[in-house]
């Protein structure tokens, strides 16, 4: 694998990260992290959408008109979106995990992460890297989402998936911790933790 | 070609959104039966679980299909009846009342027009009827599963479509807060025929009804509320109250036939 490529898979996991570098996607990011399955869910059907609608956009670059490009993205992703959804909604497995999240795989479609990484990378790039980085970004935004969701579920609950942890240890679960404040005040300290490790992206 | 011109960016965008709705609807008429059989099986234990015939986890496990063949075996009959308690047509055993048809009949409820409400009564006698209202930022509703005598609550079970994790989710996470119902009373005598919305049939109380020395809570009418979920908990109870209002002629029917046949199994007896 030639180095930009790898430059495009690696950088929105860590050093460009959606949601702690780029800041976007964090409306969805304080909402469905109160439990870890809601949140894996969300992250997958994130990274569908991202992958699949950048390259879909990306095979149509040279095509759509620049004045209502704005426009032909927001169909296609909002496209991708029903799809994931509705797919959701259709297996056993999946369906009570759909009506959980609600609305929120609705709200993809305004997730900034996804119309960001179309305008500034899709619409310019071939369809494989644009691919590559869609997928990539949706894994930075999950892995995020999964961190949160971790310390959520394990101090709001207890639990981890559903299975108790620290509720057999007499651990009374914390009421902050589920809203959304909380999630906030973690994701500010990932975010610290990542500028302090990584000193390029403090600012002077 | 030229990009930018009118002409091609109206075909263009023409034939994209063709295209897309194309693809939905052709997804969604296919994914269809899935889903309404998801949603079927969905709402089935709901009630199932309201009747106590097991936990709701246990009914998501079990699977659509032996989760509807246990309804088949279950399930006595089925009907609707209006607001003052008449008997207005038979239910197919085989369909269920979902969300959106109750969502329609609130609106009946709250004065729109003629109600027509259902009511499922179980082989092993439990009548489960359904409850609809707003909670604090969408539906709740639920099922409510009453005892022979129509006025002892055997269970209930809730579900809402986007109340807060953690706190007003509970109301159908929580399975304590729907044991609390079991053995309660509703007290139909309290409906207000005029404004059925006005009701005061069941309290879901803020500050703690009171508990047992062991925690366990006292049968005395009141439900504990949701603490962090004062709107949801209210909702939920303008919901009970609004819609067991509609239901209090049928329900006092039962209990006044039970009382008139006991009093003749007595003079029998003498």
């Amino acid at each position: 694998m030639d180095a930009k490529l790898k430059e495009t898979i690696l950088n929105p996991i860590f050093k460009g990260n959606p949601i702690t570098v780029l800041v976007l996607g964090i409306c969805s990011s304080l909402a469905v992290t109160v439990t870890l399955k809601g949140a894996l869910v969300m992250a997958l059907s994130v990274i569908v959408v991202t992958g699949i609608s950048s390259l879909i956009l990306s095979l149509l670059r040279n095509t759509i008109p620049g004045r209502v490009r704005i426009i032909v993205q927001l169909v296609v992703v909002a496209m991708m979106v029903i799809l994931v959804d509705q797919i959701l909604k259709s297996f056993e497995a999946t369906y009570a995990i759909d009506k959980q999240l609600s609305v929120y795989i609705g709200l993809i479609i305004t997730n900034c992460i996804v119309m960001g990484r179309i305008e500034a990378f899709a619409l310019g790039n071939k369809p494989w890297p644009s691919f590559l980085d869609g997928i990539a970004n949706g894994a930075g935004y999950g892995m995020i989402l999964l961190i949160v969701a971790f310390f959520r579920e394990l101090l709001g609950s207890g639990t981890l998936f559903g299975v108790d942890i620290l509720g057999r240890l007499g651990y009374v679960p914390n009421n902050l911790v589920i809203l959304p404040p909380f999630a906030l005040i973690l994701l500010g300290c990932i975010v610290s933790v990542q500028r302090s490790t990584q000193k390029d992206l403090q600012e002077k | 070609m030229n990009t930018n011109s009118n002409l091609y960016t109206v075909i263009y965008t023409t034939l994209i959104v063709v295209v897309v709705a194309a693809v939905l609807a052709f997804v969604s008429q296919s994914l269809k039966g899935k889903q309404e059989a998801n949603e079927k099986a969905d709402t089935i234990s709901q009630m199932m679980t309201a009747a106590q015939f097991g936990a709701k986890a246990e009914f998501q496990k079990m699977g659509n299909k032996a989760v509807l063949e246990k309804y088949a075996q279950e399930i006595s009959q089925a009907f609707t009846v209006n607001t003052k308690g008449q008997k207005v047509r038979d239910l197919d055993l085989n369909k269920v009342y979902s969300p959106s048809e109750l969502k329609k009949q609130n609106y009946n409820i709250k004065g729109q027009g003629e109600a027509e409400l259902p009511v499922f009564i179980f082989k092993n006698g439990i009548t489960v009827v359904p409850v609809y209202g707003a909670g604090l930022w969408g539906p709740v509703w639920g099922y409510l599963a009453f005892q022979q005598d129509g006025k002892t609550i055997a269970g209930a079970y809730f579900d809402h479509e986007s109340e807060t994790a953690g706190l007003g989710a509970k109301i159908k996470d929580d399975p304590e807060f729907q044991h609390e119902f079991v053995g309660e009373q509703a007290a139909f005598e309290g409906a207000d025929q005029q404004d059925l919305t006005k009701s005061r049939v069941f309290e879901i109380v803020k500050g703690g009804a009171p508990r047992n020395a062991d925690g366990t809570s006292v049968i005395d009418d009141k439900i504990d509320a949701i603490t962090g979920a004062t709107m949801t908990s209210q909702g939920l109870e303008k919901a009970i109250d609004a819609w067991l209002g509609a239901y209090s002629n049928y329900f006092l029917g039962i209990s006044a036939k039970r009382a008139a046949e006991e009093a003749a199994n007595q003079s029998v007896e003498e």
